[in-house]
């Protein structure tokens, strides 16, 4: 779970091209949208990608996505539920 | 005083009909365009619905009378199709007899054929008949092609404003009248589907799989469309000298930006608000005047909520009938705002209201729901089109009988 | 149209040192292909970051040159942001049909798509500023910025704008300069700008540039007197209908103190300068501006500038610009002073 977690954290800072961001400056249930990182619908829209690029999985529903996106934390929970244990 | 401005010629294609007649039918018998696309090579063919014109490309260029001329995209055949039928229509035997401009709209210009052939253009190692498409991959080729087919030069333009585009068209020719830069111009859009835009608006996860539902509390995204329309706008003087018939006037008008979110509206629709509200007043009419509104109603989530507050904030507890056609013709981006104005001036010459089709239930944001059923012998004076798109880009026009 | 149409401040981001500091016109010398890219600044100093880190290049650039312009026009925000480009985001353009068919049509980003829309930057400058009046986006060749211009003069002759910030910005990428070089817009040889005028051969030198202008009803230095354009016109109706715009702004040839012409060593299309200038300039001096920006949809844009410069630098009463793309759109954009 937490090699997961960093993962994601570069992941998104990847994708989201976040130059100044490091991993470590992300916390794990601080929220990635509004306040926190401070993204909007469009990167919520990224984010899913990112899930369907690298993990396989598929967010159809975007008030699903907003559930799945809201931290680091349950991105990475998402992902393990989907996963084959 | 600048002039007034009239509508003098309509012209159109859609999926409901290649010409005004046509789309007139359609929306009387309430025959949807929506179905699947049998021309745009694509693997969401069978689950995304479009709004797609039934007539092959060929086709077009048969009907445009351009059989056999190289370099034809669908989105210039749409518009000359639309063109041709504008010009007709304003009893235009020769459009080079007078300086004239044509502004066009387009979002993707020529796409629907450059999609097809773009790497080919870019291997060096292939030749052939696709690089006289090199040039259609801006919005200007189509613009140029049909111009250049009816032979209108005073001034040429595209306008290119996302969703809101033709009604900019129309508005910015209507402009072009009043300062006495020219006394006629031909104004609207033209949009051809592509590959390119279904997988744009689908990544944007605004796409509806089933037929789209305006204003309904379930709706879930837009369906594409394709389409051209082109009006012909002429000075009051004009009509006078040249006797000419007019269909109707473009008395009011306005453009404003959102200023809020790349993509998104305001929640409250202050862009929508603003530009319905200055539009009406530079018409002189109020907002009692109003009997029908042609929303964009592109069943978005943000966009319905949006536009409805917009309406409940400019006319209180007495909303007009309102409805959205874009169930009919699909969303056509760029032509969008063209086709509804035509439809406006359908609206007050045959004293009908058509339909917001696929509408059950009402939205909780909003207090109103539209006109479900088809309207005939009521009393239309005054319509309002909507036009909103990307990058906060909103647009209003108010469309009147003419009453001499 | 009535008015005069007086410009309070001016931006440009070019291949020259045009964003900041003192103009000094040089001669680029290019490396490997017929290209004369713009100088970037740096952008961090216009976009907040968190604005920044999706923006594609000609989207900072277009943004960044019309926040540059308010600025130095002392507007903080504008009655109208019109503006013109031949091509809006070719990098965005391209990257989603590389990623439509690199990913399948599943999974693909949003981004590009948004920002291919040639009205993303009009949107930017409207957000960042919070400009929620009129806003609009020409995107026609040759004429995209020329439009923009009269879209202002027309807004400001209805009384309906103060301020209106107008502009153009277009980008070249690899991609497409290789395919305009398929069918012959570029020089094929390497050709330096210093030898553009005397290589005689077909082809221009492509560019790119973003610059943008504050026009308001208010006196300053340098009035737009006049824009004429013409689309695909015969030499003879480009001389007919010079003589009938100086004529319409009551001059004759010889009071224009300096030509500013769009000539670009093509030989498929420089005729049409050498014979305007032959037959009503002989004597007038002419600058030429390409060898400074390369030929683009909107290039009168960067012309439009320089001529501002000149005119804040010199004694120059009236000022015309001659530029025309390609041989389809021409254009003839009047200064006075």
């Amino acid at each position: 779970m937490e090699a997961l977690k960093l993962k994601l954290k570069q992941q998104i800072i990847e994708a989201l091209n976040l130059q100044d961001t490091k991993p470590e400056d992300i916390d794990d249930n601080a929220p990635l949208f509004g306040e926190g990182l401070g993204l909007d619908s469009i990167d919520s829209l990224e984010l899913m990608v990112l899930l369907e690029r690298n993990y396989h999985i598929k967010v159809e529903d975007p008030r699903e996505g907003r559930k799945i996106l809201q931290s680091v934390q349950t991105m990475a929970e998402f992902i393990q539920s989907k996963q084959p244990a | 005083m600048a002039e007034r401005v009239f509508i003098t010629g309509i012209g159109m294609i859609s999926a409901i009909g290649s010409n005004v007649m046509e789309n007139l039918r359609s929306l009387r018998l309430q025959q949807t365009g929506l179905g699947y696309t049998k021309f745009i090579d694509t693997i969401h063919r069978n689950t995304l619905p479009v709004a797609e014109v039934p007539q092959s490309t060929p086709e077009l260029a048969a009907m445009a009378g351009m059989e056999g001329t190289a370099g034809y995209t669908r989105t210039a055949l749409l518009g000359l199709v639309a063109m041709q039928e504008s010009l007709q229509s304003a009893g235009i035997a020769d459009a080079t007899a007078l300086p004239a401009a044509f502004i066009n709209a387009s979002t993707v210009g020529g796409m629907c054929d450059t999609e097809q052939v773009y790497f080919d253009i870019l291997d060096p190692s292939k030749e052939g008949t696709f690089l006289q498409f090199i040039d259609t991959l801006d919005c200007a080729d189509c613009t140029q092609r049909i111009a250049d087919a009816v032979g209108i030069n005073e001034y040429v333009a595209t306008i290119s404003t996302a969703c809101s585009s033709s009604a900019n068209a129309l508005m910015y020719g209507a402009r072009m009248i009043r300062q006495g830069l020219v006394q006629r111009a031909v104004c609207g859009g033209t949009e051809a589907l592509t590959r390119f835009t279904m997988n744009g608006f689908n990544s944007l996860k605004n796409i509806d799989k089933q037929f789209c539902r305006p204003f309904d509390q379930h709706r879930n995204g837009l369906n594409l469309g394709e389409g051209a329309a082109y009006l012909v706008l002429e000075s009051e003087s004009l009509v006078r000298e040249r006797g000419a018939r007019v269909l109707a006037e473009l008395s009011g008008w306005c453009n404003t930006n959102e200023a809020f979110h790349p993509t998104a509206p305001s929640p409250e629709g202050d862009g929508a608000y603003g530009a319905m509200k200055n539009a009406l007043a530079m018409s002189g009419r109020s907002a009692e005047d109003v009997q029908y509104v042609n929303v964009h109603g592109t069943a978005t989530l943000n966009n319905d909520a949006s536009e409805g507050k917009a309406l409940e904030r400019l006319f209180g507890g007495n909303v007009p009938k309102f409805s959205s056609t874009k169930p009919f013709t699909g969303h056509t981006l760029a032509a969008a705002g063209a086709i509804e104005a035509i439809y406006a001036v359908l609206s007050i010459d045959q004293q009908m209201i058509f339909p917001n089709l696929n509408f059950s239930e009402k939205m909780e944001e909003l207090n109103i729901v539209p006109e479900t059923q088809l309207l005939e012998e009521y009393p239309v004076r005054n319509v309002i089109s909507n036009s909103f798109g990307f990058g906060g880009n909103n647009a209003s026009l108010v469309i009147s009988k003419y009453e001499g | 149209m009535k008015g005069r149409f007086y410009i309070q401040g001016t931006a440009a981001i070019s291949p020259q040192e045009s964003f900041s500091g003192e103009f000094t016109p040089q001669l680029l010398t290019l490396a490997d292909k017929n290209l004369l890219r713009v100088k970037e600044p740096d952008y961090r100093a216009f976009i907040a970051p968190n604005s920044l880190r999706r923006m594609s290049r000609v989207l900072k650039m277009g943004l960044t040159t019309a926040i540059r312009c308010l600025q130095n026009s002392g507007v903080a925000v504008p009655d109208a942001i019109i503006t013109g480009t031949g091509k809006g985001s070719l990098h965005d353009t391209e990257r989603f049909l590389h990623d439509i068919r690199r990913y399948s049509e599943t999974a693909l980003n949003p981004t590009p798509f948004i920002q291919s829309t040639y009205n993303s930057v009009n949107g930017l400058v409207a957000l960042q500023v919070q400009c929620t009046e009129y806003n609009n986006t020409f995107v026609h060749r040759g004429f995209s910025f020329e439009h923009a211009l009269l879209d202002a003069m027309m807004l400001l002759s209805e009384g309906r704008a103060g301020n209106v910030l107008a502009g153009a910005f277009d980008e070249m990428s690899d991609e497409y300069f290789y395919i305009r070089s398929r069918i012959g817009s570029w020089k094929e040889q390497l050709t330096q700008p210093e030898e553009m005028f005397t290589a005689g051969t077909p082809g221009a030198l492509s560019g790119e540039g973003s610059a943008f202008f504050v026009l308001s009803s208010t006196p300053s230095d340098v009035h737009i007197a006049g824009l004429k354009m013409l689309y695909k016109p015969s030499q003879e109706r480009v001389h007919e209908t010079l003589e009938a715009f100086l004529r319409q702004h009551g001059l004759q040839p010889s009071d224009i103190g300096l030509l500013i012409s769009g000539r670009s060593g093509d030989t498929n299309f420089d005729h049409y300068y050498h014979a305007l200038t032959a037959q009503y300039f002989p004597q007038t001096p002419e600058v030429p501006f390409k060898q400074l920006c390369g030929e683009y949809d909107t290039a009168a844009s960067f012309a439009l500038w320089l001529a501002v410069e000149r005119m804040r630098k010199e004694e120059l009463r009236h000022v015309l610009i001659y530029n025309q793309f390609f041989g389809e759109q021409h254009t003839f954009i009047l200064l006075g002073r």
